[in-house]
């Protein structure tokens, strides 16, 4: 075998050689500048941050964290980031339940509705809450001036209601997608031995749905500690620690113990993501076998339905009029002031160049990181080197990772030569496709483990060569997967705040930055203007997504029946 | 004994639709207590939807469901006698099998004692003593079978409603789970629904069969009025294999029920008992493959015997089938213990006889096409 391998390659031309070997190797190859990326792009910007909150002139130093847990005050913002975190999770878990139990166990006509209403932060920033609870419960707020309501909306209350509105939509879309996969068979066996409705819930769905609570649970958790833009408006006098990084950084340049709030943010969302990793593998309750079997929609109980229309409607309703509202400010002079209609802050000239700058820096990061995280798919998949799962979870791990961290790491990493990156659009695209790469590798990933590897294996047979091979058959397969994670690269960076607030400059303002600037100065209108503009280029972006699926999807059956 | 008793369950003219689908067009069937009734019927023919409402999962769109004497169908599942077994099993995963027996027992507040002393009864029953702490994904699929029929029996329901509970199993299984439901059924004298698609399994287990077909009911009987003495074709050829045979009455005593038919292959004397025939009629012959005799042929023309070729012969140990050609048309005979038959050979010459009773069907169409 050996002896004819070798004369086969010394028949070869250098060149051949040459390409033979990239034939070969070329997944190998691919793999491991993937992996450079990852971790120029990812590990290297943690780390830095980690070195330098153990870092002085001097050399190795504790200082930093002592001087952290010697103040009470940074004291106190652990604390209450977690607290908030607690509270949220609890509250985004159990309402996000009675919403996906409504919309799939509940009365036909509320399904569609309250999904609707349920899904429908998905598509605007967290920090929209922030500026509807200002704009309903500020100083000259709606309900302040109308009611006479003096509700102080800044503080620790003012936070938890933003960020419970704000991440409702995750802990929903989680678990509707548990509850749907349940059995339904299930439940009726326990309402056909007599159990009611009530009962059902805590002794039958509650239990089956566990694995997916926790996982929904932790993920609230991460997300509602890192995210910056609430607190950061809210927050008023009550420390957090995501906005306190802020402070620290951008206020008083203190890079080091920017570093170390740094690290207390990351810390629960790397205790996290390996229990996520680990505690959830094989736990969970697969009870569907064969078919999917429809679960017909059964009378509710009056225990059950009183008490979770109540709470959605509540929800439901609450999340409207922020909505409303919003929309209502954009077009209103100084609300509360001088209230009257006016197109000011729509047409505002800085406001416009942030979107427009927001657009470019979005497509930019969605391009990278759909090229990225297709490329990342097929090397997870196909690829038989070691560290396949190692690669899988980088890749992945980008969305446990608060912005704030990511922010402030990609300030200190890419701040000098050889990677100067401070200071141009770049910076500000890179973080996006490093941290929202998990959709797009995902959804290629699925994709891949439903084509079979013998298609790919056939025009090997063939004489196709590798290259011949991914473009002709891998490429079209995957494009859906690069899509999804083109569009999904292109929304999240659209209105993500907590990490390009640190790596703006100021010629180069992005939207986010300028609805966190004018909500914090009050300019309500603004804010709210553009927030509206955000949110109508998301929309677009998702109708588009929509229609490609559509398209995508007919073009692959059609492939599918010709072969 | 059961003849002045009402019967146990009663369905009256129940109709269902699914949107545009109509799945359920007028089912009526009544189930006498301690009786075995058997939903058989293609699949999609609509069974698990009519067990579904017997069980009070889907509301149905007109009719009555009557339990007892007492109508229940505006009850739901939970206040229902009624308990149904999923074709899934639907065994509850993240409790081990003793909780999923005392699942209902607890429901019904039974003390703990008691509970226990039941689930232990009810383990012994179908046989799984010593799998009380077992989890449910590590049992077979035959134990999760058994489980699951047993927490249907915990809390002695008025009628037991089985969809298709052994046809996840595999054959040698099947028949020996068929065989203990139903003695089980039997000894604790429990009024059962049965649903099946298959209908070996619905003639070896029923005391009844209810033959279901694009949401009508084609026939109920006993097993051996369905396979006898099939209302239609679908039913003959639905129940076993059958070769049909066009004919024409020439003549038939009303007495004596002796006719004479006439078919491609030359007339034949037949008794047929079914009132309903006159001379002229245009029939279909229903002749079970087990009901012909088949015989190397000496060439001799008798009564009822016809020639052909022998095309296949396949010899499965208890049975041989014979694929017999009369003329362009291919019939299939069974010989019982083949080996004490006359051995025959693939194209040999064969002459069958066709058995003096034989069951007849109007041909379908035949009558409004002659006047
Ligand atoms: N919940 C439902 N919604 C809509 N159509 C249904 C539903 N359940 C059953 N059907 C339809 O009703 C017909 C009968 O289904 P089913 O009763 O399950 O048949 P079987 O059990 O005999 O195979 C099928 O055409 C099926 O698609
Ligand atoms: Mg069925």
């Amino acid at each position: 075998m050996a002896a004819t391998a070798t004369t086969y390659y010394a028949q070869l031309t250098g060149w051949e050689r040459i390409k033979e070997f990239f034939n070969a190797k070329f997944i190998n190859i691919l793999a491991l500048s993937l992996f450079l990326l990852l971790a120029v792009f990812l590990l290297f910007p943690i780390f830095a941050v980690l070195v330098k909150s153990f870092q002085s002139p001097e050399g190795f130093t504790l200082a930093h964290y002592k001087n952290f847990f010697t103040h009470a005050y940074f004291f106190q913002s652990l604390y209450n980031t977690l607290l908030l975190g607690l509270i949220n999770t609890i509250i985004c878990v159990s309402v996000g339940f009675c919403f996906a139990y409504m919309t799939t166990r509940g009365p036909m006509a509320l399904r569609k509705p309250l999904k609707i209403i349920a899904m429908i932060p998905l598509i605007a920033p967290p920090y929209l809450f922030a500026l509807s609870l200002i704009i309903l419960f500020g100083r000259v707020g709606l309900i302040t001036q109308t009611f006479g309501v003096n509700w102080e909306i800044y503080g620790f209350d003012g936070v938890v209601i933003a960020q419970t509105l704000a991440f409702i939509p995750l802990a929903f879309l989680m678990l509707e997608n548990n509850i749907k996969s349940l059995n339904p068979n299930l439940e009726e066996s326990a309402y056909d031995m007599g159990a009611t409705e009530g009962t059902i819930i805590r002794t039958i769905t509650l239990p089956l749905l566990s694995p997916g609570l926790l996982k929904a649970a932790l993920l609230v958790f991460v997300m509602t500690i890192a995210e910056f833009g609430n607190a950061a408006v809210l927050g008023g006098r009550v420390p957090f620690l995501a906005p306190d990084t802020y402070t620290m950084i951008v206020g008083e340049a203190d890079f080091s113990m920017g570093s170390v709030l740094s690290v207390m943010l990351i810390m629960p969302c790397i205790v996290i993501f390996i229990a996520h990793n680990y505690l959830l593998k094989g736990k969970k309750f697969t009870t569907i076998e064969g078919k999917p079997i429809a679960s017909e929609p059964r009378k509710m109980s009056p225990f059950v339905k009183v008490p979770f229309i109540a709470i959605t409607f509540l929800f439901g309703f609450t999340i409207f009029i922020c909505f409303a509202v919003v929309i209502m400010a954009a077009f209103v002079n100084i609300l509360g002031v001088r209230n009257e209609f006016v197109m000011r802050h729509i047409m505002d000239f800085r406001s416009n160049m942030a979107i427009w700058n927001s657009i470019k820096v979005s497509f930019i990061a969605a391009l990278i990181g759909g090229i990225i995280g297709t490329l990342l798919a097929y090397v997870i998949v196909r690829g038989k080197f070691v560290g396949r799962n190692l690669i899988e979870m980088i890749s992945l791990s980008g969305f446990a990772l608060p912005g704030t961290v990511i922010g402030v790491g990609y300030l200190i990493a890419f701040a000098s030569p050889p990677m100067k990156l401070t200071g141009g659009i770049m910076i500000l695209a890179l973080n996006c496709v490093f941290r929202f790469l998990a959709v797009g590798v995902e959804a290629g990933i699925t994709k891949l483990h439903q084509i079979n590897i013998e298609i790919e294996e056939a025009s090997w047979d063939m004489g196709a060569t590798f290259f011949t091979t991914f473009r002709r058959i891998v490429l079209p397969i995957m494009f859906p997967a690069f899509i999804a994670g083109f569009i999904y690269t292109f929304m999240t960076a659209m209105v993500s705040l907590s990490a390009v607030v640190f790596l703006v400059s100021p010629g180069y303002e992005l939207a986010a930055v300028t609805i966190f600037d004018a909500a914090a100065y009050g300019k309500i209108g603004l804010a709210s203007a553009t927030t509206l503009k955000m949110v109508t280029v998301v929309v677009l972006c998702m109708i588009i997504l929509n229609l490609l699926t559509k398209f995508t999807n007919l073009d692959i059956e059609r492939k599918g029946g010709a072969a | 004994m059961g003849t002045n008793e009402q019967p146990t369950l009663i369905l009256k003219d129940i109709h269902k639709s699914f949107g545009k689908n109509k799945v359920l067009n007028g089912i009526s069937i009544e189930v006498n207590r301690g009786e075995l009734v058997t939903f058989v019927g293609p699949s999609g023919c609509g069974k698990t939807t009519l067990l579904r409402i017997i069980g009070g999962f889907t509301e149905h769109d007109s009719g009555e469901v009557i339990l007892d004497g007492r109508s229940i169908g505006h009850l739901p599942p939970n206040l229902r006698d009624t308990r149904i077994c999923f074709q899934n099993y639907a065994l509850f995963p993240h409790l081990t099998v003793g909780e999923n027996l005392a699942y209902g027992l607890k429901i019904k507040k039974w003390d703990k004692k008691k509970i226990q002393e039941r689930v232990d009864e009810l383990l012994t029953l179908v046989q799984l003593e010593g799998f009380k702490d077992r989890m449910i994904d590590k049992m077979s699929g035959g134990q999760q079978q058994r489980v699951a029929f047993a927490r249907a029996l915990a809390y002695s329901p008025k009628v037991l409603l089985l969809d298709e509970p052994i046809s996840n199993l595999d054959a040698n299984l099947r028949i020996l789970m068929r065989d203990e439901i139903r003695r089980l059924q039997t000894e604790l004298y429990i009024t059962t629904v049965f649903v099946t698609h298959d209908q070996f399994e619905a003639m070896a287990i029923s005391d009844k069969i209810v033959v279901l077909s694009d949401g009508y009911i084609q026939q109920v009987g006993s097993p051996i009025e369905i396979y006898d003495h099939p209302v239609n074709e679908f039913i003959a050829s639905f129940v076993g294999y059958v070769n049909f045979l066009d004919a024409k009455i020439d003549s038939i005593k009303k007495e004596t029920s002796a006719a004479v038919v006439s078919t491609e292959y030359g007339k034949l004397e037949l008794d047929i008992e079914q009132a309903e025939f006159v001379s002229g009629d245009d029939v279909l012959l229903v002749i079970r493959p087990e009901t012909i005799q088949i015989a190397p042929s000496n060439g001799m023309v008798r009564q009822n015997v016809i020639q052909g070729t022998l095309k296949r012969y396949i010899y499965t140990g208890a049975l041989a089938k014979c694929h017999v050609m009369l003329g362009d048309r291919e019939i299939i005979v069974d010989i019982h213990d083949p080996r004490d038959h006359v051995p025959l050979r693939e194209n040999d010459k064969v002459e069958v006889t066709i058995s003096r009773n034989v069951h007849v069907l109007k041909r379908q169409g035949s009558g409004p096409a002659d006047t």
